[in-house]
């Protein structure tokens, strides 16, 4: 870890922005964004703020469901775009920024982000994150955004990196190494701020890691706890591993996780057990891969696990965003956790227990018949596990859904996600472990033309595990959802659309055609009274509002 | 229902069904020290297979399991005509050093230069040369029969002649090998690109239109007619529409002899540009 110490010089920076804004007619009499320090209070309430958006999944219940209501389903088809940013790196954007105060915070690949003005767009400074040029990633060079506490910004890095930027420069003010890149370390979600910590996870299950979650010191960067998602010799569930397996069975954290102040327990996903494809190495339930965790929210102790997919062939991570939200459900108040997997079923589980109340599939199943409906375990189909002829099954290796944020709305009470029913020859192989080297035990390979298959955007109620209505869209679509006290749920596409519907009815409501894949989650904010919405496609971010 | 047609039919683009090829491996500056042309010594059965090997593990999670590519992650198709790389020195360097300024990293400095000659005789063994093919047919005659008795010119359009109802077939023999070609004229259903699939729209007036599936996303479909008139519907101000997943071609299976479509598949096979190497 190295420290570097920063002169922050804000009275500078007020004069530099009044300096810009006089050249600009539109905000000639806009001196600077009233930019005021993000403290945990503030974190906690964060949707009482509803004009910023402080963390990745917008509160830390990760609703994604905004208060805003003045884009709202009578008006939304005069939205109009505002401003667009356009990213130096030719790379997907799976950004999903934050705006504190007037200021955007846009993530960039592989690793860099630039503050600009919330209302045009225009760059206030940026940051570089220096690399190096013996990554191992997994699947592209994705960043999804940053965290804030106080004025700092802390942002992961495709080299395994936790870094501080301080908000109002860019300046770098600490920079530690959470694990070893070169080993197959990798770190591309936003942090999550719990209380005084940034906690974090990492990546890098295709390269035979151990995974973890991390929380550390925002002020020095250096580590407080660290919760192993795969136990160790002696711990409960180590025996869940043959052999040695443990050592290199993966069960990353590269999502984003939620918190709940009043439990203080923070939930958090994690991934497949490696190699993804070739179990015979790994026999066992393979604990805490494929899991949802409940963590203390000061020591990082297990509180509770609930593992999805055990003994997961298919690579079926749970790296989804954890919604919470307090449900009546049979007459009872439940607080309740909402999840729609990637192994293609929907689950409602109590949130201050871990306990399974129910689920269904979403999406296209054909790996397991169904859940037990005591405990929520997977009822297997026989003979689904891969071959080294290639067998085929649903959901295929990209999941019914993924690591898109799905959303949820307080004023219908609906889940949403975006799904996926496809299918997918999978392959075994045999492979050793070498340090540094991709360890999957297979792949698999389409059939058919992407086309031949759907995607859509659905509703499910919670309180039941039924599809509402959905809302058919290209394949495959690896968009997140908001949604607004406007009656909004907004979305994007592969094809390239930012959309809004119903979230009564799934009616469609308002569509632009941006021309590139949408890979992120929509976000909205307001400014001097004015409401906006933020969607990242290809590499150009684009901010909406409504017609002057 | 509210839609537009064009009659401009210079403007209507005419993609080669199964022809998409990303420009991954084209821009990678070659550092001298990487491989020069000295020809691949890796390239016997066993490197192919152990090319094979390395490539299901280190490659196959963006460029997919049998190489064909993904579009999500921009991972071109390699079993294809590389268009820049295309000799075995320059597929090398593109493995060792990677695309700088893409997702395609280079391979481990300690991953040593056989290991990587392998994967580009696995590479070339997904490809072939066309010229070292000797096919029974004849491509003059094909020519003749393309033209006339099987009329395939009403339909297909060779550099700048012939029909708009199919693929343009003008490079044909690029990427097909001479078994797909006849696997496509005595059974076209086999394989069906979406770009030729048929959509039929009925609007709110019930009037049905149908044609060919020039684009199709979310919120939008985009047809030619039998009568080559372009048309747009927006999802929302139809009625339905309904997705004929097979080819409109008819099988020349007993159509024509052996002989005749040994002679089209010569002809076809022949229609290449010829990349120099760089």
């Amino acid at each position: 870890m190295k420290r570097i110490i920063s002169s922050v010089f804000i009275s500078s920076i007020v004069l530099s922005s009044a300096q810009l804004f006089a050249q600009e007619d539109q905000f000639s009499t806009v001196i600077t964004p009233a930019f005021s320090p993000i403290t945990w209070e503030r974190l906690v309430d964060a949707r009482n703020e509803p004009e910023n958006w402080l963390m990745y999944s917008g509160t830390l219940d990760s609703q994604r469901y905004s208060l805003l209501d003045q884009i709202n389903v009578d008006n939304v088809d005069q939205l109009e775009m505002k401003w667009a940013y356009q990213i130096p790196v030719i790379d997907r954007a799976e950004t999903v920024p934050l705006v504190v105060d007037g200021i955007m915070f846009i993530t960039e690949a592989p690793s860099n982000v630039v503050a600009v003005d919330a209302r045009t767009g225009r760059e206030y400074w940026r940051y570089d994150h220096d690399m190096p040029d013996d990554l191992r990633i997994c699947c592209g060079r994705n960043n999804r955004g940053v965290a804030i506490l106080g004025e700092t910004l802390f942002m992961s890095t495709l080299d395994a990196h936790l870094v501080a930027i301080d908000a109002r420069t860019g300046n770098l003010l600490w920079d530690t190494e959470v694990a070893r890149h070169d080993a197959g370390y990798s770190k591309t979600a936003a942090p999550l701020i719990v209380k005084d910590k940034v906690v974090t996870g990492i990546a890098g299950a295709e390269f035979g890691i151990r995974g973890f979650i991390d929380a550390y010191d925002p002020e020095t960067g250096e580590r407080i706890w660290r919760t192993y998602t795969i136990p160790g010799p002696g711990e409960f569930g180590n025996d869940t591993w043959s052999d040695d397996s443990w050592r290199t069975g993966g069960s990353s954290t590269w999502i984003t996780g939620s918190y709940d102040a009043d439990l203080n327990q923070i939930y958090w996903g994690t991934g497949n057990p490696g190699p993804d494809w070739n179990g015979d190495v790994r026999l066992g339930d393979n604990l805490y891969s494929d899991s949802v965790l409940s963590l203390n929210g000061d020591t990082g102790a297990i509180e509770w696990y609930f593992q999805f997919t055990p003994h997961d062939v298919h690579d079926y991570d749970s790296i989804q965003v954890p919604i919470l939200a307090d449900l009546e459900i049979s007459g009872e108040q439940v607080p309740a956790m909402m999840w729609a997997n990637r192994n293609g079923f929907y689950y409602t589980l109590n949130r201050a227990t871990g306990e399974f109340l129910f689920g269904k599939p979403f999406a296209t199943v054909t790996w397991a018949e169904g859940l037990d409906p005591v405990t929520g375990a997977p009822i297997r189909v026989p003979g689904m596990a891969p071959t080294y002829e290639g067998i085929m099954v649903s959901p295929p290796i990209v999941g019914a859904t993924n690591w898109y944020s799905p959303g949820y709305s307080q004023d219908t009470e609906l889940f949403y996600v975006t799904s996926f029913d496809g299918e997918q020859e999978f392959f075994k192989r045999d492979e050793d472990y070498e340090e540094g080297e991709r360890f999957t035990g297979g792949g698999g390979r389409y059939t058919q033309p992407m086309d031949a298959y759907h995607s859509s955007i659905r509703a499910i109620n919670p309180k039941t595990a039924e599809i509402e209505w959905e809302f058919p869209i290209m394949p495959r679509s690896p968009a997140g959802i908001t949604t607004t006290a406007g009656g909004l749920v907004f979305t994007g596409s592969a094809d390239g659309y930012f959309f809004a519907l119903d979230a009564e009815s799934g009616r469609e409501l308002w569509n632009v055609s941006l021309g590139a894949r949408v890979h992120a989650a929509p976000m909205t904010f307001s400014v001097d009274g004015e409401q906006y919405v933020t969607i990242a496609s290809g590499n150009v971010v684009y901010t909406f509002g409504l017609r002057d | 229902m509210s839609f537009f047609s064009t009659t401009n039919r210079r403007t209507t683009p005419l993609l080669l069904a199964g022809c998409i090829l990303l420009p991954g491996l084209l821009s990678m500056s070659t550092p001298t020290s990487f491989a020069e042309d000295g020809g691949n010594l890796y390239n016997t059965a066993v490197d192919i297979r152990m090319g094979e090997r390395y490539f299901e593990r280190q490659c196959s999670r963006c460029h997919g399991f049998d190489a064909k590519g993904n579009d999500e992650v921009g991972a071109p198709d390699l079993t294809g005509r590389l268009r820049n790389a295309s000799t075995d020195v320059g597929i090398f360097n593109v493995i060792r050093g990677g695309v700088p300024g893409t997702a395609m990293l280079p391979v481990a400095e300690d991953v040593p230069d056989p290991t990587v000659w392998q994967v580009v005789a696995y590479l070339d063994s997904l490809r072939y040369d066309p010229s070292s093919v000797v096919l029974d047919g004849d491509a003059g005659r094909g020519a003749s029969l393309f033209t006339g008795k099987g009329e395939c010119a009403s339909c297909h359009m060779v550099d700048g002649r012939g029909g708009r109802l199919g693929p343009d077939l003008s490079r044909i023999g690029e990427d097909h090998t001479p078994e797909d070609l006849l696997l496509a004229m005595t059974n076209p259903n086999e394989e069906v690109a979406p770009r030729w699939w048929t959509l039929r729209v009925t609007g709110t007036d019930g009037v049905q239109r149908q044609g060919y599936r020039m684009g199709e996303d979310s919120f939008t479909l985009r047809i030619m007619d039998d009568e080559e008139n372009l048309w747009h519907f927006r999802k929302n101000q139809i009625e339905s529409y309904e997705r004929i997943e097979e080819s409109t071609m008819p099988s020349y299976e007993g159509e024509l002899s052996d002989g005749e479509l040994d002679d089209l598949v010569a002809y076809m096979f022949s229609l290449r540009r010829e990349v120099l190497p760089q």
